[in-house]
């Protein structure tokens, strides 16, 4: 078992380092997961006129400045992705790469997801649609398979797949170099619906159709609520209450991901509510645990 | 107790008075593996009022392409032997009992 963190915080924009430094303040024992210039968002924001204090500001050198704060107080970023969190019940499960992390509480401050979904794409979910095609290629063996790949991972996962399946598409989202093995078959189109009876039958591109068993999409980042099976999201915006709150016990969510407007001090408040009300909540169930009644726990 | 089914015994076990959730796992897949012990929970709760059993996918492929399930973890709930309802992927306890609460 690997040991388990006090909250773990996905997302080193504004809201996940806010979330992190007043976690820390409180001395939680803290992982947040994110990316070396903190934010893409913020590391390229030409002039910042709205954030107090630091009128005309470049993101960059906000950027900087956060990065120092964060190194003052000793709190590192571990420059990982999770793939899924699963809410166990008593912790959160955080897997990267078959890697596990485990935590008590969890904030998720992952930012905004660009990019709509296909048609079809959510309906036909779990029968013949899916979003790991290294999960559940064995299921495919001896059948038609295509992949929409957005990032490198993509590649290895359908190199991986084309070893199961009879036959491999690949339909190329990015424009970066890749190699894949001799057997797929490349697709150079843009991908529009997704169709099929009780199951799916074909992908449908722009000039094209590939009949087709499985389709996978393999994006860079994925909907909070296939980060998170079970979280409740509402207009591709988490969901959350005054506190930070979402409908899962110990699962806090702030800045953009939670709904507009999307600034910075706005994640930033969002990021310091949710981590004093994780903080709140691991305070209530160690009292719990302790066998120390709590009647005021609960709402 | 979850208990295991597989082609010999599985169109035997859906027939039963309760009703039958069964969950098609493989050992290679990560999220079944976090779905095991939530489902084992989730048995315990509804301990008499409905049986958890969980199947091999790898070794009862019949009884996976008969139900057509091409994502794993997917939970089928039988009544009587009929398919009444079915999901895909992991889910926290609390929605797993609520959705199972209307066949209860």
């Amino acid at each position: 078992m690997s040991e388990r963190y006090d909250i773990a915080i996905v997302g080193s924009g504004p809201a996940g380092i806010t979330a992190a430094i007043n976690a820390k303040i409180r001395n939680k024992k803290i992982i947040l997961f994110g990316y070396e210039n903190l934010s893409n968002k913020l590391y390229l924001a030409p002039r910042i006129d709205n954030y107090v204090g630091f009128h005309g500001i470049r993101g960059k050198e906000l950027a900087e400045k956060f990065k120092a704060h964060l190194d003052e107080m000793d709190i590192e970023i571990t420059y990982e992705r999770p793939d899924n969190i699963y809410a166990m019940g008593d912790y959160y499960a955080i897997m990267i790469n078959g890697k596990l992390y485990e935590a008590t509480a969890l904030i998720l401050a992952t930012g905004i997801q660009f990019g709509k979904p296909f048609r079809g794409e959510a309906e036909f979910l779990g029968r013949g649609v899916g979003y790991c095609a290294t999960c559940d290629a064995p299921l495919y063996k001896g059948k038609t398979v295509t992949i929409i790949g957005y990032n490198k991972e993509s590649i290895e996962e359908a190199n991986y797949v084309s070893e199961l399946a009879e036959k491999v598409y690949f339909v190329p989202m990015m424009k970066e170099e890749y190699s894949l093995n001799h057997n797929i078959e490349v697709i150079q189109d843009k991908p529009v619906e997704i169709v099929g009876s009780t199951k799916v039958e074909k992908l449908v591109l722009k000039n094209s159709e590939i009949q087709s068993d499985g389709i996978f999409i393999l994006r860079d980042s994925v909907p909070p609520d296939q980060l998170v099976p079970g979280l409740l999201v509402e207009d591709a915006h988490i969901k959350v209450n005054r506190d930070m709150e979402t409908n899962l016990e110990g699962c806090y969510a702030a800045g953009d991901v939670t709904g507009k407007p999307y600034q910075y001090l706005k994640a930033m408040g969002e990021g310091q509510v949710a981590a004093l009300n994780a903080v709140a909540y691991l305070e209530r169930r160690k009292l719990n645990s302790d066998g120390v009644s709590n009647p005021t726990e609960g709402k | 107790m979850v208990m295991e089914v597989n082609q010999g015994n599985f169109n035997e076990v859906i027939k039963d008075t309760v009703p039958v959730l069964v969950d098609f796992w493989a050992p290679w897949c990560g999220p079944c593996k976090m779905l095991g012990p939530v489902l084992e929970e989730v048995a315990v709760e509804l301990e008499g009022k409905m049986k958890v059993t969980k199947l091999n996918v790898d070794e009862n492929q019949e009884i996976s392409m008969e139900y057509g399930v091409s994502s794993i973890p997917t939970v089928l709930v039988f009544k009587e032997g009929a398919l009444v309802d079915r999901f895909v992927g992991f889910m926290p306890k609390a929605a797993i009992i609520q959705k199972l609460e209307k066949h209860i």
